[in-house]
């Protein structure tokens, strides 16, 4: 406390005080400068005084504006970068969807035989329809109280036992395969033989496309026989157990005609087909 | 009268001249406008003491910048330079608070 109370106490230059104890030991009175020369000084320090503080104020309102407008143009250079962004994102989804169609149409016009249907099929390349199962998992309950499970984006929790990893999907869509499956799609994406299922963060992403929970995987197969071979394989009793020790939800069913779309695009780009006859015999 | 004048004169300098301030002082400049305000004040309370003297308050107005700046930059040096600006600040507000009550005291005397 002594030390703010020598700040109060003090407040006044001591500098005064001995100053008009000398002037008064000389003769003279306090008070205003009466000479040229003092007051010349003391105009001089007010000059300075005023100048410190106006610079100081006009410093201010010259930047203010200055930073304020800075980041105006920051954040506009932002939205018209990120429209940019959004359109051609838009061109490109177009354009892939036009490249798909024209190859199918090509493929169609070119082959016109079995074999050609069935490449497209198998590829991927045809949108295809016939019984077959749907099965739906979800995350565990618990597991998307955080924001409804719409955004797995959103959820930081890298270890979060509630939620179905990559690998437990990779494991689910082999299995389908396995048990005989023709074609799959999940969440209305088509699976190619170039398909990866993979994660980013805590999204499943399919062919670089995050999905959001639940994942409906659709498989053309032989509906019942492909349900049952599914939950008695390997793979299904994973998922059993996925369901039994983390609560993950996964209903499964057959389905008297499902339709799985094409995928978006089938592009090879630097594999050549081998036409030496002694390749010939594995195609 | 000069006085008076002076005050003008430095006002309208600083709002033509507007000289570019040194990017490297430009932190120190608030400061300096703190240490100069108490300058004044304490130039004011003096005045109506009637113990004012032209070359105290020249002396401890430069003083007082150029030792408010120092200390800023010396906590700038050692990273702990908005603290002690805080701490300037602080105190040259209580002497200026404490002025102006006493110059108030004189004005009004209430």
């Amino acid at each position: 406390m002594s030390l703010i109370t020598n700040v109060m106490d003090h407040s006044l230059d001591d500098g005064y005080a001995e100053a008009a104890t000398r002037k008064r030991a000389a003769g003279g009175t306090g008070g205003l400068p009466n000479t040229l020369r003092a007051r010349l000084v003391l105009a001089g320090g007010l000059v300075l005084a005023a100048l410190v503080v106006t610079l100081g104020a006009a410093q201010t309102h010259v930047a203010a504006p200055v930073v304020a407008k800075e980041r105006q143009e920051l954040i506009d250079r932002i939205d018209r970068e990120t429209k940019d962004a959004d359109r051609l994102q838009g061109d490109v989804d177009a354009l892939r969807d036009d490249v798909g169609e024209r190859q199918r149409v090509a493929l169609r016009e070119s082959g016109g035989s079995a074999g050609a249907d069935l490449v497209g099929m198998l590829s991927g390349a045809t949108a295809v329809h016939g019984p077959g199962v749907k099965l739906v998992v979800d995350d565990a309950k618990e597991a998307d109280s955080g924001d409804g499970g719409t955004n797995p984006r959103q959820t930081a929790d890298f270890s979060d036992t509630g939620r179905l990893r990559d690998r437990d999907l990779q494991r689910v869509v082999n299995g389908l395969w396995a048990s005989g499956a023709e074609a799959v799609s999940v969440n209305g994406q088509r699976l190619t033989a170039l398909s990866a299922i993979r994660a980013a963060g805590d999204a499943i992403l399919v062919d670089n496309k995050p999905l959001v929970p639940p994942y409906t995987v659709l498989a053309v197969g032989d509906g019942q026989r492909l349900a049952t071979r599914f939950q008695d394989g390997a793979d299904g009793l994973y998922l059993h157990a996925l369901e039994q020790n983390f609560g993950i939800r996964a209903t499964i069913s057959a389905e008297g005609d499902v339709r799985l779309p094409a995928a978006p695009s089938v592009i090879v780009r630097t594999a050549q087909p081998s036409t030496e006859k002694t390749e010939k015999g594995t195609s | 009268m000069i006085a008076v004048l002076g005050l003008v004169v430095g006002v309208v300098a600083g709002l033509l001249v507007r000289p570019e301030i040194p990017a490297v002082m430009e932190q120190y400049l608030p400061i300096a406008v703190v240490a100069a305000l108490d300058a004044v004040f304490g130039g004011l309370r003096a005045m109506l003491d009637g113990i004012f003297d032209d070359k105290v308050f020249v002396v401890s107005f430069l003083c007082n910048v150029v030792v408010a700046a120092l200390i800023v930059f010396l906590g700038d040096e050692l990273g702990v330079g908005a603290q002690l600006s805080t701490g300037v600040v602080v105190v040259l507000g209580i002497r200026i608070f404490s002025n102006a009550a006493a110059i108030r005291r004189h004005v009004f005397r209430a």
